[in-house]
């Protein structure tokens, strides 16, 4: 094979990977149950370490393998793990409730993800592989905010800022050739994972004095 | 000889041997001992910076120029005057019930490793590395809001890390396109992401793709500055946190967060040659300012006004830096750094005021404070003094010079607008403070405190305050001219 076209089919794949993390945020917009919700989260994650794998390989760059790899140790078998373990310790319903039905929710991700669109025209030319990845990166961060207001629940919240998080990470895979320095990645995983683990102390605490994770009940200081 | 290494090295094991030490004493006795040893390796640095311009360390992993080297010296003197006041604050908590042993052990390890991670920020050479300590900052920094573990302050300390967490996913953002546009059309496999190569090819940079990353990194760090429209968690932490950790996040944290603010802004002016990011910081800073002064006005809570004097003092310093005259930006710095020695003075004062009332609220505090905390009284109207920006205090020449240079290079509607809300934050601070410190006793007090608490830790900051106020000594003076330079564009 040569090289030309494993070029044009590492593109291609990323092309595919980050539209079906585009998918898979929309399914967690809609979804309304807090396990299957995390489970997506990791399945996002896991397309995420695919793209860098790819990445890797097409441009034979060594130290993004390592990016890969790090990427699913944390975000797909981790943080999951470690979610799953908090949600059955504080016993909630697994039910979330969206302050947006589902319907509408989803008009609002579709005017979110055009504006990507928009955003990202002028830069296409700076994509190294696959079309409009820098597009996905930029809906899945509107996308996690909106995530963010609609939900209530602490770990849903949680949840959002992961998926930020992911979106930062496509577009650094994406813009770079061969992905940011090692230490850079190295610093950045590492305060994802102690990130997580402080806001499940936070959660655990909230829960244990309010009874409940409902934020919307975070609402006593005021001006 | 290395120094930055070190200035790393020190709170860092200081802070990972509070967990192995059992009483309360050594614990504090080793933040004071770090902070004080960080203290002294800073003024070595600022000696070297001024002999050599910059120090590389480690292959260029670290590395301090005159900028950074100002940042360590605020970020040492905050953090030993708060470990100064932290013993006998907590052995007053500890007696009152309100902490646990294992809560105070918990504050001795994590304030060094936040004054670590703010170390870092300001040594590292590496924007990515940057924002990674930004980050770790952000994270020591939350289990120290939520101390205390009431209801209110797990409500801060959630806001303070939900919106902190979004902000530094878009400051991260606003880093990775700065690294997109720095290794286009790179023939070397990574390009170096260092801030001495960054300079070196900020004109060859794209300037839409810089563009487009200051934005972010405006909103991002700006988040962790406190600017107004994004400073809401700002008064919540300020007021729940242990006045300690007040004093540090006032003190200095917001100013590391504008700091790694200002090396993007440096860098886009570079690249963009026009005043983009200035206008930018001007409009930031100015509502910044004009969005305290009503707040402070009418605020019921004695932390929360003082989070809303600190909001309006990094708005001064932005307009200062965005003015973009030696002048101004040279008023932004010292303005930085009286800040920096006036703010904790308050929060400890504070701190002395909360533990005796048990309240922060002004009206169930009452009038007369005087009578029961004489020494403190008078400690915090000086510190009061220097906060309103009244001679001879050091903020009143700062806020001068940040005015006048503005006039000078014919800026007078802006002069004209901060001068504006200084006036209205002044009256409010002295008008809330003194309703509370004068005036006869009305209610009894319900707990004891000895005059002399916290009072090593005040006069040693009112005193440099006071010193520096009217003497610079040469050396300072010279470092703060070169960081003036740097943030000006001056290669």
């Amino acid at each position: 094979m040569n090289l030309l076209s494993t070029i044009e089919i590492s593109s291609q794949l990323v092309t595919l990977m980050a539209a079906l993390m585009l998918v898979v945020q929309l399914l967690m917009v809609v979804q309304r149950m807090l396990f299957t919700n995390i489970r997506l989260f990791a399945i996002q994650s896991l397309l995420l370490a695919g793209i860098a794998t790819v990445v890797a390989y097409a441009h034979h760059a060594g130290h993004v393998y390592i990016v890969a790899v790090l990427t699913f140790i944390g975000k797909v078998l981790f943080l999951p793990w470690l979610l799953n373990r908090l949600v059955r310790r504080i016993q909630i319903h697994q039910e979330i409730e969206p302050l947006l039905n589902a319907p509408a929710s989803m008009l609002v991700c579709g005017g979110l993800t055009l504006l990507g669109y928009v955003v990202a025209r002028p830069f296409t030319s700076l994509e190294r592989l696959g079309n409009n990845t820098l597009a996905v990166a930029i809906t899945l961060l509107l996308t996690g905010f909106f995530l963010m207001i609609n939900r209530r629940k602490a770990i849903t919240q949680v949840l959002a800022l992961l998926t930020i998080e992911n979106g930062v990470m496509l577009a650094a895979v994406a813009l770079t050739s061969y992905g940011m320095p090692l230490v850079v990645e190295l610093g950045i995983f590492f305060d994802v994972m102690v990130a997580v683990m402080v806001l499940g102390i936070l959660v655990y605490r909230i829960r244990e004095s309010f009874a409940s994770m409902d934020t919307s009940k975070l609402n006593q200081l005021k001006g | 000889m290395s120094l930055l290494a070190p200035i790393l090295i020190v709170p860092l094991s200081a802070g990972l041997l509070c967990l192995l030490v059992r009483s309360r004493r050594a614990m504090q006795g080793l933040n004071v001992l770090a902070f004080a040893a960080t203290l002294v390796l800073g003024v070595c640095l600022i000696l070297e910076v001024l002999a050599r311009d910059e120090v590389n360390e480690w292959n260029a992993f670290f590395r301090a120029d005159a900028l950074s080297a100002f940042m360590v010296l605020l970020i040492s003197v905050v953090s030993l005057a708060t470990s100064l006041y932290a013993g006998r604050y907590f052995q007053r908590d500890l007696a009152a019930n309100v902490v646990t042993t294992g809560r105070v052990r918990e504050f001795f390890v994590l304030t060094p490793l936040f004054a670590a991670g703010m170390f870092l920020v300001v040594l590292a050479n590496n924007l990515g590395v940057m924002w990674a300590a930004v980050e770790g900052t952000a994270l020591t920094s939350v289990l120290l809001v939520a101390l205390y573990n009431r209801r209110t302050s797990l409500e801060a300390a959630w806001k303070y890390v939900m919106l902190g967490g979004l902000g530094l996913a878009l400051a991260l953002f606003g880093t990775v396109l700065l690294y997109a546009a720095a290794s286009k059309d790179q023939t070397e496999r990574l390009p170096s992401f260092n801030w001495s190569h960054l300079m070196s090819v900020a004109h060859e940079l794209d300037p839409r793709l810089v563009k487009l990353a200051f934005a972010f990194a405006l909103v991002g760090y700006g988040t962790k500055a406190g600017l107004a429209p994004m400073h809401t968690w700002l008064p919540d932490a300020h007021s729940e946190a242990p006045s300690p950790t007040s004093a540090m996040l006032s003190g200095v944290s917001l100013k590391i967060a504008l700091y790694a603010l200002l090396r993007f802004h440096i860098l886009t002016t570079a690249c963009v040659d026009s005043a983009f990011s200035r206008h930018l910081l001007l409009g930031f800073g100015l509502f910044s300012m004009f969005l305290a002064a009503p707040f402070i006005l009418v605020q019921r809570n004695l932390k929360r006004m003082l989070a809303y004097s600190s909001l309006e003092h990094v708005g001064l310093i932005c307009v200062g830096i965005a003015m973009n005259t030696s002048v101004t930006i040279f008023g932004a710095l010292l303005h930085m750094g009286y800040h920096a020695l006036t703010k904790p003075v308050l929060f400890f004062a504070a701190g002395n005021i909360h533990q005796t009332f048990h309240t922060l609220e002004f009206r169930l505090i009452g009038s007369g404070v005087v009578k029961v905390l004489p020494v403190t009284v008078l400690l915090m109207g000086l510190a009061a003094m220097a906060a309103a920006g009244l001679p001879p205090f050091g903020l009143f020449f700062s806020e001068l010079t940040v005015i006048s240079g503005g006039i000078a290079a014919g800026k007078v509607a802006v002069s004209v607008l901060v001068l504006v809300a200084l006036i209205a934050c002044f009256c409010g601070i002295l008008q809330q403070l003194t309703r509370i410190l004068l005036g006869a006793r009305q209610r009894e007090r319900t707990s004891d405190a000895r005059p002399t608490d916290g009072l090593a830790a005040m006069a040693l900051l009112l005193g440099a305050l006071l010193v520096f106020s009217v003497w610079l000594p040469g050396p300072l003076l010279e470092l703060m001219r070169q960081a003036a330079g740097i943030i000006g564009g001056k290669p």
